[in-house]
């Protein structure tokens, strides 16, 4: 199984991969989204042994992490976080979870001058509590009541990414302002891919109501503030 | 001409502007109303109001308004561009386009209309009006980084790279310092202008313009790569060498940067000589890595023979100890070679807990692993290994999972896998009954409740598989679980529930799901549109690029050549037999029925339909009224209930062949070497009368297999279809028809062509049915003579329980009597469900 950056021509079998295994979906424009705004920090797994059995076979895609910069960090510090993280069945006990996690965590610091990581996992996901804590040395932030819309709680997670952080030799860390001052005329196109909480595990909070399919909000309102001028 | 208004009626239009921007419609086209009671000619206003009732969902109100408001003021760009935004919300871009263009014509200096102009050319792939636009806003706001990385993007996709690369360089020479490290813009455009330089092959520039941007560049693993790549290009062998184990430092599991490394070190798999320092190599990357997968793997891939056996042993040991799921999946590709499979094969079965005890790799085994897990690995490898088509035992594997199973009866894998074997010995409802099961283990894992829904389906029961489905959906949602499945663009499920109900002959809910398919392919071509803009503002420029690369291709994907030929089936049958549109005929043969009785069944059917129709509905209102269901997809968007559910509408088609033709074209421009596009698009063409393009196939799928059994038959029925012609061909299909002799037969030799093809292919079982096929085809003889020849074709050996099923097939197209064919095929596949009761009916 070879560990590589998502491509947009993986999306189709990462959102196969992700209805597949886990309850929280989205719609294609929402990894569009991730994979255009942060290029650097979703990985994918991929099955390279498997025979082709037409020209146009794409990958086989067994596991992936999709992840992001938090847009506007409450604490104004830089981090990252885990939108989805799944492996297949068929493909556990390979260590690919940790190993996509790794690689997004090191792309997020590098990158982004990401100070930490973040995510959520249900409390009762034994296995990606041992794998967030006891592998990859994630701490348990807080407890989120009632996170899920099925009503369960969440743990809220993180690990520092300082220590990865590309150290420049002449200059000290960024400053606040040099990390801020992204010129930013429109608004974003993701959180309006995001789909709304769901039932058995979407996530209650942040999330403005997605205007996914076909046109976004942003443009039909950027066109037609033509009629002010 | 601008028609004025006065200053109380000005301030309300600029409200209505505001208004509609905030989506407060009611409120806006009051407004617009009110201006309009005193200026009943007012363009602006005319427009503005069908702009409005547009996003009303009034559309043909609309374009009728927006018609009057552009003959009430010509001059507008107002008008025009509204008209512009009309058709772009319908989708029709080129007419927007040149709607945008009077409107610029009108307001040369209007950036949003430029910019409106400039997203739609690029969507549309019109390269020269892009680049034509992007000028325009580069002059325009000359300051901006964005606008220069904007050109060069438009003249990367026109192909020009060296105008696309000079762009950029102009916009980084004019930097008097440069920006700080963390802008990420800056990294990105530096990255972007090498990928460029290496594109043009310009290794050497690309590789000296690298170390200008390394150091400070964000983007470690890029620039990595790059200049690992760059240097192999260049020779630089020692470097490339440093540069690719730094890689493989950074990410051990990805081969290509093992591929490079072995390349920097001049090693080639294929020579005997290099082999040893391959092994040597692997074994040095492997030290002190004992979670490390692909260099344990990649010697499997070279060594051979003697070599082989040990290096497949240790892996397998390790593997299986372990405990690994996912052993088999990593270890078949080698199954290509059958020297390989077959030691691999007595390797595993040679396993025993006191092999491992006394050969074991003392690291593995001493101590925490214990024997009766490798004797369950073994079991489950070998129950898998035994379940693959190049080392197919069905009874072999039956046996190694139920002896896996009596060790650990409550494995959804174990469980799993059992069904899978079942599967492939045709018994689907007993292979979806042990699905179930494993599903039922482990009921919060979404996983095995997906292959259970798949597997439902097989046998299907589109209910229950729905249900199961419904486990993880989110419900609420307009149109229930189906419905969600839609919004999150569930292709599997869409294409799996259309073939189930294909095979019921439910044809409009089988043509409807597919149909889904093809409009989740439009959305995801439509979800670019956003990018052109905001990926430029965000300056990940080469993702965009990447982006829109895949959109060029995207209906190249499976996914859309599997619904694609299920739908051109469908409509091809309609074509041949329109009465199938009314639906499950119930057994009545309509054709021989006089004009007042077929009148007669029709009504009869149509009543049927209307009543499941009307059941079908009952059962969504009965379930809105337990949980009345939210007015919004899974996407947010307000949602309508599908007035179609059935698929009724969309079946009723008058013109089959066009809706066919809708599939077939990017088909065909995408997926022109698969051989079964070229096999519909003939059909379709035929049947069409277009003989050029019928013809274009058969060569197309003549140069991919030219002994294929689909493609024989048709070359047969074409020969005969041209020879019958009442009409001569047109000179042009003559002559290419002449060119082609070597592949189409002479009408003439017809029968010699078919039998010669038979005789040749007597030991293959498709191709023995298309040849009896083609004799059916051009009458060559009786057709109860046709029907005993497939009966016996089930004697080939090594005829697969597929090409029995593709048989019986052609006996149910044919309206023959099916039951000398199931009745012999029960007997070599007792468990199929196909051959079992009721198939014959």
């Amino acid at each position: 199984m070879d560990i590589r950056l998502m491509k947009p021509s993986d999306i189709p079998h990462v959102q196969q991969a992700n209805i597949t295994n886990l309850p929280e979906n989205y719609f294609c424009k929402y990894y569009l989204y991730h994979a255009l705004t942060w290029p650097q920090l979703s990985y994918v797994a991929v099955d390279v042994s498997r025979p082709p059995k037409t020209p146009y076979d794409p990958p086989k895609i067994v596991g992936y992490v999709l992840a992001k910069m938090e847009e506007e960090p409450a604490d104004f510090v830089p981090h990252g976080h885990i939108t989805s993280l799944s492996v297949m069945r068929t493909h556990r006990r390979l260590g690919l979870a940790e190993k996509l996690m790794r690689q997004s965590q090191r792309a997020m610091a590098e990158t982004y001058q990401a100070a930490y990581v973040s995510l959520h996992v249900r409390v009762s996901n034994v296995a990606a509590l041992h794998l967030y804590r006891d592998t990859l040395g994630f701490k348990v932030d807080k407890v989120e009541a009632k996170y899920y819309a099925d009503g369960e709680d969440a743990y809220s997670m993180r690990m520092d990414l300082t220590d990865m952080q590309l150290k420049d030799e002449k200059k000290k860390k960024p400053s606040k302002e040099e990390v801020d001052d992204e010129e930013d005329e429109g608004e974003a196109v993701g959180s309006e891919g995001k789909k709304p909480s769901k039932k058995s595990g979407g996530k209650k909070r942040r999330v403005k109501v997605g205007r996914g399919l076909g046109v976004g909000d942003l443009v039909e309102r950027n066109e037609s503030s033509a009629k002010a001028e | 001409m601008p028609q004025p208004l006065n200053s109380k009626d000005a301030a309300s239009f600029r409200q209505l502007v505001k208004l509609y921007e905030a989506k407060q419609h009611k409120k806006a086209v009051k407004t617009a109303e009110q201006i309009l009671k005193k200026n009943p000619n007012h363009g602006d206003t005319l427009a503005m109001k069908a702009l409005t009732l547009n996003a009303q969902g009034h559309t043909t109100e609309a374009f009728a308004l927006a018609k009057t408001a552009l003959q009430a003021d010509m001059k507008s760009h107002i008008c025009w561009h509204v008209y512009g935004l009309l058709y772009r919300s319908t989708k029709q871009l080129d007419e927007a386009i040149k709607a945008y263009k009077f409107a610029l014509k009108l307001e040369p200096d209007s950036a949003q209309i430029q910019r409106d102009l400039a997203f739609l050319q690029i969507q549309m792939r019109d390269y020269a009006g892009y680049i034509e636009s992007r000028k325009a806003m580069l002059q325009a706001r000359p300051a901006l980084r964005q606008n220069w990385t904007a050109l060069a993007v438009a003249y990367h996709l026109s192909g020009d790279l060296e105008s696309a690369e000079k762009h950029l360089k102009t916009y980084e020479d004019t930097l008097k310092t440069p920006p700080p490290r963390t802008d990420i813009e800056h990294s990105e455009a530096g990255l972007y202008r090498n990928s460029l330089l290496n594109e043009m092959g310009e290794a050497e520039k690309g590789l000296e313009h690298l170390e200008t941007i390394y150091d400070a560049n964000l983007d470690r693993t890029a620039v990595m790569e790059a200049r690992a790549w760059y240097q192999l290009q260049l020779g630089q062998s020692e470097d490339a060498e440093k540069s690719y184990r730094d890689l493989v430092v950074r990410n051990n599991e990805y081969r290509p940067y093992y591929e490079g490394l072995e390349k920097a070190m001049g090693l080639d798999r294929s020579k005997s000589d290099d082999v040893a320092k391959l092994t040597e190599l692997y074994k040095e990357l492997l030290e002190g890595n004992d979670r490390l997968d692909a260099a344990r793997r990649i010697p499997l891939d070279f060594l051979t023979g003697e070599q082989f056996k040990p290096a497949a042993d240790q892996y397998l040991r390790k593997m299986l100890i372990k405990g690994v799921p996912s052993t088999f999946a990593n270890i078949k590709a080698l199954y290509s070679d059958p020297a390989r499979l077959k030691t691999i094969q007595e390797l595993v079965e040679a396993y025993t807990p006191e092999t491992t005890a006394m050969n074991g790799d003392a690291n593995q085994t001493n101590g925490d692993s214990k024997p009766s897990r490798l004797e369950e690995s073994r079991l489950f490898f070998l129950a898998q290994h035994y379940n693959y088509p190049r080392s197919q035992n069905l009874e072999k594997a039956l046996d190694y999972i139920t002896k896996a199973l009596e060790i650990t009866p409550k494995s959804v894998d174990y469980n799993m896998t059992r069904a899978r074997i079942l599967k492939h010995k045709g018994d689907l409802a007993k292979a979806s009954e042990i699905m179930n099961h494993a599903r039922e283990l482990d009921e919060k894992d979404r996983y095995i409740n997906t292959k259970c829904a798949k597997y439902q389906l097989r046998n299907d029961e589109n209910e229950k598989a729905i249900q199961t489905m419904s486990k993880f959906t989110r419900n609420e949602t307009v149109g229930g679980p189906l419905g969600d499945l839609h919004d999150m663009q569930c292709m599997w499920f869409l294409t799996e529930d259309g073939e189930a109900n294909f095979r019921q002959d439910k044809l409009s809910v089988a043509l409807k799901r597919f149909k889904s398919i093809y409009d989740i392919f439009d959305v995801w071509q439509e979800d670019q549109f956003d990018f052109h803009h905001f990926s430029i503002r965000k300056g990940q420029i080469r993702a965009y690029v990447d982006m829109m690369h895949w959109e060029d291709r995207l209906r190249e994907h499976p996914f859309y050549a599997r619904a694609a030929i299920n739908a051109i089936k469908i409509y091809v049958m309609l074509y041949d037999d329109p009465n199938l549109a009314h639906g499950n005929t119930n057994g009545v043969n309509l054709e021989g029925l006089n004009a007042a009785d077929k009148k007669k069944a029709l009504k009869k059917i149509k009543k049927e339909q209307e009543r499941v129709a009307k059941e079908d509905a009952d059962k969504r209102d009965a379930e809105k009224k337990a949980s009345p269901p939210k007015k919004t997809g899974g996407d947010g968007e307000p949602k309508k209930e599908d007035p179609d559910p059935l698929g009724l509408t969309l079946i009723e088609t008058k013109t089959p062949l066009d809706e066919a033709v809708k599939f077939l074209q990017p088909l065909l421009e995408f997926s022109p070497k698969t051989i079964a596009a070229q096999n519909w698009g003939f059909e379709v063409y035929v049947r069409r009368g277009k003989y050029l393009l019928a013809l274009k196939c058969l060569i197309a799928a003549h140069s991919i297999d030219s002994q294929q059994a689909k493609l024989h038959e048709q070359l047969l029925r074409f020969s005969q279809t041209i020879h019958s012609l009442t009409e001569p061909l047109p000179p042009k299909v003559k002559q290419v028809l002449d060119a082609n002799s070597n592949i189409i037969p002479e009408f003439s030799s017809l029968t010699n062509f078919n039998d010669a093809y038979l005789s040749k292919h007597k030991d293959c079982a498709r191709r023995t049915q298309s040849g009896l096929s083609a004799r059916r085809a051009i009458g060559q003889s009786p057709q109860s003579d046709i029907e005993k020849n497939l009966v016996k074709a089930l004697d080939i050996e090594g005829i697969t329980l597929k090409e029995a099923l593709e048989g019986l097939e052609l006996l149910k197209a044919w309206k023959s009597d099916t039951k000398a064919y199931v009745e012999k095929a029960k007997k070599v596949w007792p468990e199929a469900s196909a051959f079992g009761e009721g198939s014959d009916s």
